[in-house]
């Protein structure tokens, strides 16, 4: 999706995991994903750039969809929609 | 689901912390996991011994350094990788009977709430030969 198209979904659960390095964001989203119901969106602050490839590789690999990743000034937004 | 067996024989805080981080990766992933630990590991898993380990190292002279780092990077302890991987996903520790015995250890009730059992060292190599993924640390 477009950057723009990213900032305007409706997310209907934010994970801020900026306080922790690699595996934490990625622990943290595993967590979060069990909350919200198949075809919600799901949006992950992370400052860790490990997270940035590790996310969408688990999130394709679980069966949701990587929607994309908004980059901020000192961390980055990741969207997925649970499968 | 895929099959993660680990032989831990460190029983150092830095491979610890490393073994630690690989089994989180494995809950995210919903693996099915089995820990072997051999010989020098199982001291880090008797009863109370869990912060002990803190002045374990396998590289002496990046000690400091890589505690000092750590916390300042607000990683977790390597005992409470351990335990947040296990309450994600089905992860058995088992303690080869050799290993516990050489730090004192001679039936379950003497470790830490993280391991399950005690075996033999035929379980862990059948582990590994049906596993997808083997590792030694």
């Amino acid at each position: 999706m477009e950057q723009l198209e990213l900032q305007d979904l409706k997310v209907d659960k934010v994970v801020d995991a900026r306080g922790t390095a690699c595996p934490g964001p990625l622990l943290e989203a595993k967590k979060a994903i069990g909350t919200i119901s198949s075809g919600e969106i799901m949006e992950i602050l992370s400052a860790d750039e490990g997270t940035k490839r590790d996310i969408p590789k688990w999130a394709n690999k679980k069966g949701h969809e990587y929607m994309g990743t908004v980059e901020e000034s000192g961390y980055f937004k990741i969207y997925l929609k649970k499968g | 689901m895929a099959k993660l067996c680990m032989g831990l024989f460190s029983g150092s805080l830095d491979k610890l912390t490393a073994a630690g981080v690989i089994l989180s990766g494995a809950a995210a992933d919903d693996m099915d996991v089995e820990v072997f630990v051999l010989l020098q590991g199982a001291r880090a898993f008797i009863k109370d011994n869990e912060s002990k380990i803190d002045n374990v190292a396998e590289a002496t002279h990046l000690k400091d350094e890589f505690i000092n780092s750590l916390e300042k990077l607000n990683v977790s302890k390597w005992y409470d990788f351990f335990e947040m991987a296990k309450e994600m996903t089905n992860i058995k520790i088992y303690i080869c009977s050799l290993a516990g015995k050489i730090w004192g250890g001679e039936k379950l009730g003497d470790f830490n709430y993280l391991v399950d059992d005690l075996c033999g060292i035929g379980e862990y190599l059948t582990a590994a030969e049906e596993a997808d993924i083997h590792m030694f640390i």
